[in-house]
């Protein structure tokens, strides 16, 4: 998993990298704008964005401020945070994946395509779904992971861990 | 209306408070306005994933891969011993070296974190074989490292500018003078405090031998001094736009990287794209929501309605410009400066026309008030990434981080709220 997000991840970035590149170089030195290259652009920016974060749920790194955690002393209650947190998590997640899904089947209905290309938008509209739908799992998995680690662990004098 | 706008506030501010990821926190905000305010979600998703979708925000990404790459490249050596070589023989001089590399690497990369990342494993060593304490070295590198979000490009001002609708290009001027202000402010602070510490400097050069030096270390630098000027005078000499300046940066980096000062391997480009992935996927996603959010404010007359709330308690606009600013302030310590500016620049907006503040001088106030922010706890991300680089517990940081920040920070920051012409200065000098 960790390999599949370094490869994609940092292709999309040099891809959308390159094909600006190759805006500026075309317009502004060789005076040949290519029609369309902004359109292309954004199916690869608007994956790099979701995968992007798909990534940022499985490290569980998504941006969080965590003020309550500081004044929590033992590791117990830390635990008991974190599942409350990633069920609260969990919940609004599953209701937005439900209508991002609403907003892909619109998508496949409609039939859309991008202005100049024709490019089906169909292609970068599921990036939002798959997107959400991929974080949905990977907060479930910090959910259980949570779960189990509290009643697998023995909670030493409140503070340190000792596994069971 | 401003009953449900309320509840949903009040409820995102709890789940951030227990430590929901912030694109939740966001949602829950939503489901509130749609359970209890009676907002639709019919075309909202469409709405805002189409907002995601502009060339403006492609510049966040670029930038922060044209940071991470510079910065695994190795352009800080050659860096640090070009700025070394006018200052480092003067009594606090490597200090000074941190602070004004901190502001290059600043000019190279939109982030606030490259800086402490790229110069503090070199230099912090360094400083403590000089003589001066370690902690001391650490909060000084993590505090200059701020300057990467005030001098352009900065990703901060690329948010603000789009969610306010203000020019970028205006914006990032806006935080420039404060960013230089913040420069010399701790190169002073920093040449003070040196007296106290018992400093090992370098033996004097030759003349003859000082000019050879220079004109070595110049010339090494070179590929890395000219990155911000191809950005810069890229993007202000109307070649191309920020998000176009952004991609050539990526382009350029990689040569640099690989071929002349090749600290960059196949390993760590695969790494630097990755963390730039993952940083701007959680950034994204978390705007895709709180423009939702907003949208549903916005919808319900919500700002507007809020100006008029406070107008009621006070129109005074010194005491508003302070609570504007101490909410900054407050914000800045809980939640990163990108997350402050979208969850608060839209409400703000209209308290801050009405009371006559050009919308590029609150570019500058809300920039350098939340800049802050990444050196104080509990959020401190550049506090804590600099103590770990610098093998320092963050306790012993703190302190002399905090000494810096109350003499060489603050003080600009306040500056910057009540004297407008130091934030205006670049802008009007480009026309805005």
């Amino acid at each position: 998993m960790e390999r599949f997000f370094k490869y994609t991840l940092t292709m999309l970035l040099l891809a959308v990298a390159a094909l600006q590149c190759i805006q500026v170089i075309t317009r502004y030195f060789l005076q040949i704008p290519v029609m369309g290259l902004e359109e292309v652009l954004m199916y690869p920016a608007l994956w790099l964005y979701m995968l992007g974060s798909v990534n940022a749920s499985r490290e569980d790194t998504q941006i969080r401020a965590n003020v309550l955690e500081i004044f929590l002393g033992t590791q117990r209650a830390k635990v008991v945070l974190a599942i409350v947190t990633e069920s609260i998590s969990l919940a609004i997640a599953v209701w937005l994946t439900h209508w991002a899904w609403d907003f892909l089947q619109y998508s496949m209905r409609v039939g859309k395509e991008s202005p100049t290309l024709y490019i089906p938008t169909i292609y970068s509209d599921a990036a939002l779904f798959i997107g959400l739908f991929l974080m949905c799992v990977w907060t479930l998995f910090h959910l259980v992971r949570h779960c189990r680690r509290l009643f697998s662990e023995n909670f030493i004098d409140g503070r340190g861990t000792n596994h069971a | 209306m401003l009953e449900s706008a309320a509840l949903a506030f009040g409820l995102l501010v709890l789940l951030l408070t227990i430590g929901v990821p912030l694109p939740y926190c966001f949602g829950g905000g939503i489901m509130v306005m749609v359970f209890v305010g009676g907002s639709t979600m019919k075309g909202a998703m469409m709405w805002g994933f189409g907002q995601l979708a502009s060339p403006v925000l492609l510049a966040i990404p670029l930038f922060v891969l044209a940071g991470t790459i510079m910065s695994s490249s190795g352009i800080a050596a050659a860096l640090l011993r070009f700025v070394n070589i006018f200052v480092g023989r003067i009594r606090g001089g490597l200090g000074v070296v941190a602070t004004v590399s901190c502001a290059i690497i600043g000019a190279i990369s939109g982030s606030g974190l490259t800086g402490v990342a790229a110069i503090g494993p070199i230099l912090i060593p360094e400083m403590e074989r000089k003589g001066y304490p370690r902690a001391y070295a650490t909060a000084l590198v993590a505090n200059s490292s701020i300057l990467g979000l005030l001098i352009p490009p900065s990703v901060t001002m690329i948010v603000y500018g789009w969610v306010t609708e203000t020019s970028i290009l205006a914006s990032f001027l806006a935080t420039l003078g404060p960013g230089l202000a913040v420069m010399f402010s701790f190169s002073i602070v920093n040449l003070i405090m040196a007296r106290r510490f018992p400093l090992v400097l370098d033996d004097p050069m030759p003349l003859n031998q000082l000019i050879k030096e220079t004109g070595r270390r110049t010339t090494y630098a070179i590929p890395a001094l000219l990155m911000p000027i191809v950005i810069l005078g890229g993007i202000y000499g109307g070649i191309m736009t920020p998000t176009e300046a952004a991609a050539i940066s990526v382009i350029y980096a990689l040569p640099v990287g690989f071929l002349i000062y090749k600290g960059l391997t196949l390993q760590s480009l695969l790494a630097a794209g990755r963390e730039a992935g993952t940083s701007v996927g959680s950034i994204m996603i978390m705007i895709l929501f709180s423009l939702i959010l907003s949208q549903m404010f916005v919808m319900e007359n919500v700002p507007q309605k809020l100006v008029n709330f406070i107008f009621e308690i006070t129109t005074d606009r010194t005491l508003l410009l302070i609570l504007i600013m101490v909410l900054l302030f407050l914000l800045g310590m809980v939640v990163n400066d990108i997350t402050a500016i979208i969850l608060v620049a839209p409400l703000l907006l209209p308290l801050v026309d009405a009371i006559g503040v050009d919308r590029i001088h609150f570019a500058a106030i809300i920039g350098i008030s939340t800049a802050m922010g990444g050196v104080t706890p509990p959020y401190a991300s550049i506090l804590y990434l600099g103590a770990r680089i610098g093998q320092v517990p963050v306790t012993q940081v703190i302190r002399p981080a905090m000494v810096l920040l109350l003499t060489g920070y603050v003080p600009i920051a306040v500056l910057t709220l009540f004297w407008e012409d130091l934030s205006m200065f670049f802008p009007r000098l480009f026309g805005y």
